[in-house]
């Protein structure tokens, strides 16, 4: 039943006001981090971009960067191995606890991140680890390993079974399979599924509070700085984390078109 | 090739199944062991007793609990009705729009949440965006809407928002349009198509979408902190602070297996239901 | 192991849980044959071909390859190939990477491997240059020879084809049986071929084993299974047919409305044991009675269809049974809808089933 013009027209507008909606508060961070003054208030009467230079000079900041994105991509590689395995387990394999096991990779999902990251501290606490960015990576993974799982697994349904019976039948065996099948026909899947871990530790809060000791990440220095009163450094900060995930996203749509370019050119 | 297959599944859920066991069956257990354990002490090594669950009721944690169900339940049915046109369009009306939702909706979820709500602050704000430019344009302000339960609802609505949204899409995208096309046919009107088609063929959508943004929205913080200035104190807020600045680990404890108990039990209800080969798309 | 069949099949078993998909199977196949089951779906053709490749194991029983036992030996150490329903064409690589895949496995060198690829793609009279082509850019057709090219270059001892054909148009089915036929010539390999079409498996095949319920019925060639099918299953699955359940009585069939002449019909079948007399719709003649032949019915002409060539008609007998008629539309009859009229046959267009 197509949609009338209307409708399409009504549901678009909706679509677009959902959109502003979403990125309207970033939008007043961004005017926030441009702002002269030290106490904001709107409209804003001077720009500048002194916090700018300010945040890139210091050295706090750089110690936040470096551990936000250490964590963040260490969470991305484990996340892509585990989640190319779980997939398989997920959504190709059939053995006989896949329904079961489909429900599990769900728990840590619904589960309150708060309580979780608390749960490891007293977990490492128990074992006598003491908390540093490490544990943090640890901490991360359970939340963002099942969620690349599942859309490896997203991947792993679309492709035919067919094919790795056809590379058995053809004398492939299990590792060779895996190799020249499996891992090039879900690559695009890992590729994503990398990409969301990746931005998804960049971002996190919740699990970094209670997980990292005495390090600290980006999120969990703006929270501390937001709670404790306003600070001019925290919406450019911010913004600036927010750059970082917009050129990340890009960087790897650009690496995958580019991948793409190049083998169709092979092919013609 | 069944052998086969069952030993490569069992294999290959071996790494994932590792780190639950390590990073989130044991800490649960951990958790389990502190809540029975008397008060504001560090090791597991006391005697247990239940005097941590027996606070919950006399000190009022209960009414942090409440509050947090509540208000998940109040910004789940609101997405619900929030999301499900845009997803009735994702799923059956746009084409390219779809994509340009679906990339904008996702980049929003790369965004630190305290962030977002942090923008929100100064948005809505006396002096912030909205009210500073009204303000200097008509000479009328007005009072923020912040730090009441209104805002921290709206903050709920606005995080989990793509947890709704994606599940109520996938869910529509499996409502056949031939069904939708047939019922029309038979005279059926708008309403009765909504109720006796796409109601009941997008039930594991709708299931999952509530069953996410529920969950979520029982166990979040920053909403309350950041936007409602602590009008109402949230049940994951109270385990936080047992936790830190109470120092009394099994009254956190307890009050975790509490909110875990509700969650767990709900999701696993929820997720019983629903077949998940086929709303992930499985061919076969 | 007296027997010189290239594969066969010792009362095999197939179970899934309580279900049995196959109730002890016994099969020969020769060398250079081209052998097809046919079968409806859930006869357990699709499982058989699953065991014979080595997709699934046997719960019972033996599968030889020539004075080899391999049931228990996996898909890829089989010296055999399949060409997949969904043709199985791996979409990452181009026609020549699929096509080399089995070469590449064997750690034959890049240049021999093209050398065979190209060959292969000569043999399939496909151009050269598809060598470079993706699959997506290869027509249905076309991508049908490209997993005929690739299950060669394995160089099997037993081609195996999984309905290959059924989810193409009329027109490109009709053309690909025909090639398929032909690369079976040229090749001389064995083939063994799993359709539900019985076309499909009349037009190819040297030899056709009907499936039924995990059982073989019929295991014979095409004529044979068309002119003398061993159950009504076997002679309903063969196309349009007319059975009258008739008994012998003092040497001669009877039943079912017929009128038989004592002086040519006699038949071996013991006094008193029921049978069913088959007689397909094109050797059923109208005639008025003095046409002399050796069975004959009386009815009324129902209904008449035009099947292209040729004309069908439905003629109602005594008891409701539906007799049909087919005839060349040149030899159109005359009657009309509503009229009396009356059918004959010879015996030696008919066959006795005897189903026990």
């Amino acid at each position: 039943m197509p949609a009338s013009r209307s409708t399409r027209i009504v549901l678009l507008v909706y679509g677009l006001v959902v959109i502003g909606l979403l990125y309207l508060p970033l939008v007043s961070v961004g005017f926030a981090s441009v702002s002269q003054a030290r106490y904001l208030s709107f409209p804003i009467k001077r720009y500048s971009y002194k916090w700018y230079a300010e945040v890139l000079e210091s050295g706090t900041v750089r110690d936040l960067l470096f551990t936000s994105l250490s964590v963040a991509l260490i969470v991305m590689i484990l996340s892509v191995v585990i989640a190319f395995f779980g997939a398989l387990a997920f959504a190709r394999y059939e053995w006989r606890y896949r329904s079961i096991f489909q429900k599990l990779i769900l728990l840590p999902i619904f589960f309150p991140q708060t309580v979780l990251g608390l749960a490891l501290l007293m977990w490492f606490n128990a074992l006598g680890i003491i908390p540093s960015w490490k544990t943090a990576v640890v901490a991360h993974l359970v939340w963002i390993a099942p969620i690349s799982t599942l859309i490896v697994a997203i991947r792993a349904y679309s492709f035919d079974p067919a094919l790795e019976e056809a590379a058995r039948d053809l004398g492939a065996n299990t590792p060779t399979i895996l190799r020249e099948i499996t891992l090039p026909l879900l690559l695009p899947g890992l590729v994503s599924s990398g990409l969301f871990a990746l931005l998804l530790s960049w971002g996190n809060f919740p699990l970094s509070l209670f997980t990292t000791g005495a390090d600290s990440t980006l999120p969990e220095w703006l929270y501390a700085k937001m709670v404790s009163g306003y600070s001019p450094l925290v919406p450019t900060l911010g913004i600036m984390s927010v750059v970082t995930s917009i050129v990340l996203i890009l960087t790897a749509f650009a690496v995958a078109w580019l991948a793409r370019s190049i083998r169709d050119s092979h092919a013609a | 090739m069944q052998k086969l297959n069952r030993r490569l599944g069992f294999l290959s859920s071996l790494p994932i199944l590792a780190v639950f066991l390590v990073a989130f069956f044991a800490p649960l257990m951990v958790v389990a062991l502190f809540s029975v354990m008397p008060p504001k002490v560090f090791n597991l090594t006391n005697t247990p007793d239940f005097s941590a669950y027996s606070v919950f009721f006399e000190q009022g944690y209960y009414r942090s609990l409440l509050w947090s169900l509540g208000m998940a339940l109040g910004s789940t049915a609101i997405l619900l009705i929030v999301c499900w046109p845009l997803a009735y369009g994702m799923a059956k009306v746009f084409r390219g729009f779809t994509l340009v939702l679906t990339v904008a909706v996702v980049m929003s979820l790369f965004v630190s949440e305290n962030i977002r709500l942090f923008g929100w602050v100064l948005t809505l704000m006396k002096g912030g965006l909205i009210e500073g430019h009204i303000r200097a344009w008509t000479g009328i302000g007005f009072d923020s809407p912040l730090y009441g339960i209104p805002i921290i609802v709206f903050g709920l609505v606005y995080v989990y928002l793509p947890f709704m949204l994606f599940p109520l899409a996938q869910g529509i995208s499996m409502v056949p349009d031939d069904a939708r096309q047939a019922a029309a046919d038979l005279g059926a009107t708008r309403w009765q198509i909504l109720t006796q088609i796409d109601i009941p063929l997008a039930a594991p959508g709708i299931i999952v979408g509530c069953l996410l943004s529920f969950v979520l929205a029982a166990g979040a913080v920053a909403e309350a902190k950041i936007l409602g200035g602590q009008a109402v104190i949230t049940i994951a807020d109270d385990i936080e602070t047992a936790f830190t600045f109470g120092q009394d680990w099994p009254l956190g404890s307890a009050l975790s297996v509490i909110l875990i108990f509700i969650i767990g039990s709900l999701s696993l209800l929820g997720v019983s239901r629903v077949d998940l080969d086929r709303i992930m798309g499985r061919k076969r | 192991m007296n027997s010189d069949a290239l594969l066969r099949l010792e009362n095999v078993v197939k179970k899934f849980g309580r279900f049995t998909a196959l109730h002890g199977v016994d099969l020969e196949i020769h060398e250079g044959e081209f052998f097809t089951i046919v079968g409806p779906s859930g006869s357990g053709k699709s499982t058989m071909i699953r065991l014979l490749v080595g997709m699934d194991e046997v719960s019972d029983g033996a599968i030889w390859l020539r004075d080899k036992r391999i049931d228990e030996t996996p898909a890829h150490e089989r010296p055999t190939c399949m060409v997949f329903q969904s043709l199985a064409l791996f979409p990452h690589m181009s026609v020549g990477q699929n096509i080399e895949f089995p070469l590449k496995l064997r750690r034959i060198t890049p240049g021999k491997r093209k050398a065979r690829a190209l060959e292969l793609l000569d043999l399939l009279r496909l151009p050269r240059d598809y060598y470079f082509k993706r699959i997506s850019q290869c027509s249905g057709g076309e991508q049908q020879r490209v997993a005929l090219a690739r299950a060669l270059a394995f160089e099997p001892e037993i081609l195996f084809f999984d309905e290959p054909l059924s989810a193409l148009d009329y027109r490109l089915r009709k053309t690909l049986e025909k090639e398929l036929k032909d690369l079976h010539h040229r090749t001389g390999k064995t083939f063994v071929y799993i359709t539900h079409s019985l076309e499909e498996a009349m037009v190819m095949s040297d030899r056709i084993a009907i499936m039924k319920d995990g059982r073989f019925e019929q295991i014979a060639v095409a004529d044979e299974i068309y002119s003398q099918p061993v159950s009504r299953f076997v002679a309903e699955f063969m196309g349009e047919v007319n059975l009258f359940e008739v008994t012998s009585t003092g040497g001669l069939l009877s039943g079912s409305g017929l009128e038989v002449d004592p002086d040519v019909a006699r038949t071996d079948l013991p006094e008193g044991e029921k049978g069913l007399l088959m007689v397909r719709p094109e050797y059923v003649r109208f005639g008025d009675g003095t046409d002399g032949f050796e069975y004959t019915i009386s009815g009324r002409l129902l209904e008449e269809y035009a099947l292209g060539s040729r004309i069908q008609y439905e003629v109602e007998t005594a008891g409701g049974r539906i007799v049909t008629v087919e005839k060349l539309r040149e030899d159109r009859a005359t009657s009309e809808s509503g009229s009396d009229v009356t059918l004959g046959f010879d015996a030696a267009n008919t066959h006795l089933i005897v189903e026990n």
